[in-house]
């Protein structure tokens, strides 16, 4: 007797139950499958898709992206509770420079020395981004594109760039005295990670490190000077006082309408400025940050792709060739080309496709080498939280800038203390 | 029998709410850091820790001062805003929808459009008032309260609706009968409108004061806490502790005692609310 159409119903509902809840291990084929965590890298994915396609083509291994929130604070922590879960729902893991120590630390990066050695790392790579990928002589991620805090300036109103904090403050009174109303020097001063990262700079501007072994050093006399100076940028009226809630979008936005003279702000900024709609066309230089006697580094920012711990052998051999594949020379250009995305391999500024497509990006490579990461300790992002409150009171001139650091010094040993 | 009929929605609420909250409790005691593999038992070491904290008493004198003034404003508005609506003659029904277009917006939304009218240098405000009330948000003594400002604008409306049914729950008849007495307006309105409106004025007080006092996303958006902290509410330092520094015991602990605090609250109104109004006849 032929079963009927109605008998096969409870059949393909648990066909259709099975197929839900297959494991990402591999169908009934044994194809592999890995899931890619990451954040969307501009308004069109397709360069990025035909970039992972390709890779499926050559390997036969399927790849699930699994897009992350585009803010590094929400992203990290849905990281850090599915990987602090024991979550093994994910293979490969796109991480924030800041991250990679923190999670080293935490046995949840896969060491990828076999793959990566760190001395092939450190030559092919650029040093900031080498630096902090490579832990303790291992590799446990790969850089995968670089950002770098730059000074943008207004060729109509300024000569040339200036190289120090007191050229700084002449050119800003200059160009006031040429456009009056005109604001000074724009940049990132609202209670979040930007600001750590304009303080670095401003620290590293004054000749100082962060960083003493692990331990977290900031309450030292250049990182007073440093808070002093970005204190006083707003105190003397050479910054407005918007700064203090200013994040990347509001300094371009103000800049961007030529409302001021100088602003720091990260590369992406370039083309939005250059756009045939905007006001200041055709109008800005950049240069590197000033500092106290000369130009200092920018803060280092960028991606780096990591494999997670709790993947199976099996699929990190894979993994690890979607790494390399992923930071290809040819995944660099189409990075740097389709999104604006600064290589993070040195080689790839001479590649004659980027210099051809985006000479912007060919012709920041001094400042990309010079640029320097944020203290690259476990500590850091614990940390983090305590040091932007701090740093936001200095600035905003609830607290002089030896309280705030005094201040954020012991929170901060407070952390690494309770953590030994 | 009863017992047995309440049994399981007392089940779910256990699984559901007191479940959550005692696994909380127990987290609080602990010391947990999963990025740095730590996890032992510490006592009440993350609550003393948490009386020695600034920031911490920062954000509690926040919060009080969020809920005391936003409510209070909140109340002082809607009473003759509920006032209006109940004695508007035609275009009731349109009125009183037009009120509730600010409640009706998502917070996040209401709070993203005041903070771009807000923003210190393109923002509106800002260029009608550059160093007024476009500059509020930079002023750390002052940007908590443009908090109150969009919480006050947000949710007057639902409080006046609040009070408007307990307007229209008052019979008309005492009224009438306290003017042939020859009671004036404002007579009328303080012994029997206000009396007979006490208890919807508790329930809008309960409601908005819990509500106040958990407060999140107008802060985190309009400063996520700064300037230095100086906005930052319980529920903000919570969640930076848990999930920002990822420090699972104290940031329990800081959830605990903002729960204690609604706790504390809902029970002072709950008592209040019971009693009943002075004049008012036993049953």
């Amino acid at each position: 007797m032929r079963p009927s159409p109605r008998a096969l119903v409870p059949v393909l509902l648990c066909a259709a139950l099975a197929a839900g809840c297959r494991s990402h291990e591999g169908d009934a084929r044994g194809a592999q499958r890995l899931v890619l965590r990451y954040q969307p890298l501009g308004p069109d994915p397709a360069p990025f898709r035909a970039l992972v396609a390709a890779f499926e083509r050559e390997s036969g291994v399927e790849v699930e992206l699994q897009a992350l929130p585009n803010a590094a604070d929400l992203a990290h922590q849905l990281l850090v509770t599915s990987l602090g879960a024991g979550g093994e729902d994910v293979d490969v893991l796109v991480l924030d420079v800041v991250w990679v120590a923190e999670l080293a630390r935490a046995g949840w990066l896969a060491d990828l020395s076999d793959a990566f050695p760190p001395a092939r790392v450190r030559e092919e790579f650029l040093a900031g981004p080498a630096g902090a990928v490579v832990q303790g002589g291992r590799t446990y991620a790969v850089p995968w594109y670089v950002d770098v805090g730059l000074l943008y300036y207004r060729t109509d109103l300024v000569p040339e760039p200036p190289r120090t904090y007191a050229a700084l403050a002449a050119a800003i009174r200059a160009a006031q005295a040429e456009a009056p109303g005109i604001a000074g020097y724009l940049w990132q001063g609202r209670q979040y990670e930007g600001l750590s990262c304009n303080f670095f700079e401003a620290l590293w501007g004054y000749g100082g490190t962060a960083l003493d072994g692990e331990r977290l050093r900031l309450d030292s006399p250049a990182a007073r000077e440093a808070l002093d100076h970005l204190r006083g940028l707003v105190a003397d009226g050479l910054s407005p006082r918007s700064v203090v809630t200013a994040a990347e979008e509001d300094a371009r936005r103000a800049f961007q309408e030529g409302r001021a003279v100088f602003m720091r702000n990260w590369p992406y900024a370039w083309p939005l400025l250059q756009d045939p709609a905007s006001p200041v066309r055709g109008r800005v230089g950049v240069a590197s940050l000033p500092g106290a006697e000369g130009p200092a580094p920018g803060a280092l920012g960028g991606w780096q792709l990591g494999i997670s711990s709790r993947a199976p052998a099996a699929r990190r051999a894979a993994a690890a060739r979607l790494v390399a594949h992923l930071t290809s020379p040819d995944a660099n250009a189409v990075l740097a080309i389709a999104y604006g995305r600064n290589p993070a391999r040195r080689a790839s500024y001479e590649d004659p496709r980027i210099r051809a497509a985006a000479p912007f990006i060919a012709a920041l490579l001094p400042r990309v080498e010079a640029a320097r990461a944020r203290p690259v300790t476990p500590y850091y992002m614990l940390a983090g939280d305590a040091l932007q409150g701090e740093l936001s009171a200095a600035v905003s001139g609830l607290r002089s800038p030896a309280e705030a650091l005094a201040r954020a010094q012991a929170q901060a040993d407070a952390i690494a203390g309770v953590a030994r | 029998m009863g017992a047995a009929l309440v049994a399981p929605a007392g089940a779910a609420l256990a699984l559901v709410a007191l479940g959550p909250l005692l696994a909380t409790a127990w987290l609080s005691l602990r010391h947990r850091v999963p990025v740095l593999g730590e996890d032992h038992f510490v006592g009440l070491s993350n609550y003393r820790a948490l009386a020695h904290d600034a920031r911490f008493l920062g954000a509690l004198a926040n919060t009080a001062y969020f809920t005391a003034v936003a409510v209070g404003l909140e109340l002082l508005l809607a009473l003759p805003l509920a006032l209006a609506l109940h004695h508007a003659g035609r275009g009731r029904g349109a009125l009183r929808a037009a009120v509730l277009v600010p409640w009706i917006l998502p917070t996040v939304v209401a709070a993203k459009l005041w903070a771009l009218l807000l923003q210190p240098d393109l923002g509106l405000l800002a260029r009608l008032w550059p160093d007024g009330a476009g500059a509020v948000l930079t002023r750390p003594r002052l940007a908590l309260h443009a908090a109150i400002f969009v919480d006050v604008w947000k949710t007057t409306p639902f409080v006046a609706l609040l009070l408007l049914a307990g307007l229209q729950a008052i019979p008309e008849d005492l009224a009438r009968a306290a003017r042939v007495d020859g009671a004036s307006a404002l007579r009328v309105f303080r012994s029997i409108t206000l009396p007979l409106l006490r208890p919807a004025l508790l329930l809008a007080l309960l409601f908005r004061s819990l509500d106040a006092f958990r407060v999140f996303d107008v802060v985190f958006v309009l400063t996520e806490g700064g300037p230095g902290h100086t906005t930052e509410p319980l529920s903000l330092y919570a969640y930076r502790t848990l999930l920002r520094a990822g420090s699972f015991g104290l940031g329990a602990a800081i959830s605990l005692v903002t729960f204690l605090g609604v706790v504390a609250i809902g029970l002072a109104w709950l008592s209040a609310l019971g009693e009943r109004s002075p004049g008012e006849a036993p049953p």
